[in-house]
């Protein structure tokens, strides 16, 4: 919580990163930037989606249904049919309609628990697909609708505006989109790491460790269980209006219940209640398919893309591969990539100063000077 | 602000327990308990196992609705109130068998001070000044009720890592973080060895000196009953069947006879 260290060396890595993310498009080709896009889009999804199931303990498999509203919200409103608003407001207020959508289901969200909850979301991935599907003047029926693209300022982030060479290297919509996904992800993990370390992120590991413990302490539960619904339908709607961004086009079979389940993967192999996790698990769960398809030629076992000979396919493959990641982390490092990172992290720091026999199990850095007459991890007890 | 209030207030309202019953399809797990906690004072609820010690608990903080009576903290009626909002009068307790939340003991400490901060979702993710301040505030405030209640050392440790007298003394601070004007003990020193005991009960004992605020405490621990208590109220099969200073409630008969039995009396054991 509170760390000694001074702040500029703190914060080092995560600026050096920054700068990191910001040069890349001076060096990368369209295929890794939309990968990088995609990521980025995908790990403002699954930000929020940690927010519900791994900070708050809430399962929810209604993820697509609110990155579906984020998405249409946004066509809808800046496009025509559509009110024609500035796609930058048009912006906002698809996050703020998804934020809504969450809360007009929050007297659901804020009573049902857990798993119960995962059953109650299932009804809305069916019901959203559907409305896409039929709701033809609003959402173009089953072949969707083009995107139009974000203007800000007069700046827009897409091919059709006038040339642009930053350094010799020419900005097309890649370029400018990513720098775009760049801004919208640091708005979520600044907003996301506030929330977690402040007084509702507590509030809301309390109430998925004992909800006893939490109301007893003064946390209102249905309240702060519908508020982490709407707060993490938000990041869904923000994630879903740079998906369609990034794709030009929505189509209502991408929004389906398999893009729920997608992201669940996102976060637990990226380890659950962590931003720094679910941005891991979201690279790895959008990027690998994409990865694959472009190198199936090289890889063994692998059909190219369409060459139907009964073989497996580069999406098949990589949900196979993901699938076997998800059984891997659970049974060998069940708090995901983060979990792995911090402990690794914690070891390399403790080598120097004193060769201590044996793992002690998740230990962060600094814990172990503590002279504890029992250091043994326990596991948690529950109250009844 | 309300957190130095809280510690100057003169002495806390009392709380007044008035024939409460609490039945479980059939099973009546309170029968028409009424005792008063005097403010200021400690007060133990002792009794066998299945007394309804913890039951009783569980209605002073809002977990279970009384079938029937009521219970008041000064003018306000508590049974008809949520646990938060009975957390937001100033009624903290701790449990039986441990309940902490993942991470440390600071955010542990933290959590005790929910009811006191007031940062929501917005101010805390755009990390407005004011949440920030707020929060460096409260930090130093749980900072010193660890130290308080020993736990100076182990601020920034994982509960998980902590010993079991460690962790259960991480509910106590937790519980005075809420700066409560009532603090509810189920059995704070069950468990322990000599030492912590030993410790416990002497924290306890400061708490009630430096903060001048009511306990009321379940505990099997004579020792510590006898020690700290200034009131005491025996409860067996659910029903309230001694009252007193802790002498004269140990030569009560029927105390006697619930916790030792009797030669008829075969039932109580």
């Amino acid at each position: 919580m509170s760390d000694p260290r001074p702040h500029l060396l703190k914060r080092g890595p995560l600026l050096l990163t920054a700068l990191l993310l910001c040069a890349l498009p001076f060096y990368l080709d369209a295929f890794w930037l939309r990968i990088g896009l995609f990521s980025m889009a995908a790990a403002i999804g699954a930000v929020g989606l940690g927010l519900l199931s791994g900070t708050a303990g809430q399962l929810s498999l209604g993820h697509a249904f609110f990155l579906a509203v984020g998405a249409y919200g946004y066509v809808w409103l800046a496009g025509e049919p559509g009110p024609g608003l500035p796609p930058a407001v048009a912006l906002v207020l698809a996050v703020l309609l998804a934020g809504a959508a969450g809360g007009l289901f929050s007297p659901v969200a804020g009573r049902v628990k857990g798993i119960y909850l995962g059953v109650a979301t299932l009804a809305l991935v069916f019901l959203g697909h559907h409305v896409l599907l039929t709701a033809d003047s609003v959402t173009g029926g089953f072949n969707g609708r083009s995107v139009p693209p974000l203007e800000l300022g007069g700046f827009t982030f897409a091919e059709s505006g006038p040339e642009l060479t930053v350094l010799g290297v020419p900005f097309g919509a890649e370029e400018r989109l990513w720098y775009l996904g760049l801004a919208l992800f640091a708005v979520t993990w600044f907003t996301a790491r506030g929330l977690l370390r402040g007084r509702p992120g507590r509030a809301l590991v309390a109430l998925r460790d004992s909800e006893t413990a939490a109301s007893v302490m003064g946390v209102h539960v249905a309240r702060y269980r519908s508020a982490a619904f709407v707060v993490s339908s938000m990041y869904a709607g923000l994630a879903g209006v740079l998906l369609a961004l990034s794709f030009r086009r929505v189509v209502p079979d991408y929004f389906s219940l398999a893009l729920s389940v997608d992201y669940l993967a996102m976060i637990v192999i990226g380890g659950l209640g962590s931003v720094a996790g679910a941005t891991a698990g979201a690279v790895f769960v959008t990027a690998l398919p994409l990865l694959m398809t472009r190198y199936a030629d090289q890889l063994p076992l692998v059909a190219a893309p369409g060459s139907g000979d009964g073989s497996i396919g580069p999406t098949e493959a990589s949900r196979y591969l993901y699938g076997a990641a998800i059984v891997v982390i659970l049974l060998y490092a069940p708090d995901g990539l983060h979990g792995l990172a911090s402990r690794t992290r914690a070891r390399l720091r403790r080598r120097p100063p004193a060769t201590r026999p044996g793992g002690t199990g998740p230990v962060t850095a600094g814990t172990a000077t503590h002279a504890t007459s029992d250091t043994t991890a326990r596991a948690k007890e529950h109250t009844p | 602000m309300t957190a130095p209030a809280a510690r100057t207030a003169p002495a806390p309202p009392a709380l007044d327990v008035r024939g409460v019953t609490v039945r479980f399809a059939g099973l009546l797990a309170l029968d028409d308990v009424s005792f008063t906690v005097a403010p200021g004072t400690v007060h133990a609820v002792i009794g066998p196992n299945g007394a309804g010690k913890s039951t009783c608990f569980n209605v002073l903080s809002g977990l279970y609705r009384p079938t029937a009576g009521t219970v008041r903290l000064g003018a306000a009626e508590l049974t008809r109130l949520a646990p938060h909002r009975i957390a937001a009068l100033g009624v903290a307790r701790t449990f039986q068998n441990i309940v902490t939340t993942q991470g440390t003991v600071a955010d542990n400490l933290m959590l005790g001070r929910h009811a006191l901060s007031h940062s929501g979702f917005a101010a805390s993710a755009l990390r407005l000044p004011r949440a920030v301040r707020e929060q460096r505030e409260h930090l130093a405030k749980a900072r010193e009720i660890a130290e308080l209640t020993g736990l100076g050392a182990h601020f920034d440790s994982p509960v998980a890592l902590l010993s079991y007298g460690d962790r259960k003394r991480v509910e106590l601070a937790r519980a005075l973080c809420l700066e409560p004007r009532v603090l509810l003990l189920d059995e704070p020193v069950a468990g322990m060895n000599a030492a912590e005991r030993t410790r416990t009960t002497r924290v306890i004992g400061e708490i009630r000196a430096e903060l001048g605020l009511s306990v009321v405490l379940v505990e099997h621990d004579m020792g510590l009953v006898m020690r700290l208590a200034d009131e005491v109220t025996v409860l067996d099969f659910g029903r309230a069947i001694a009252h007193g200073t802790p002498d004269e409630v140990r030569r009560e008969p029927e105390v006697l006879r619930a916790y030792l039995g009797t030669t008829t009396g075969e039932d109580a054991a």
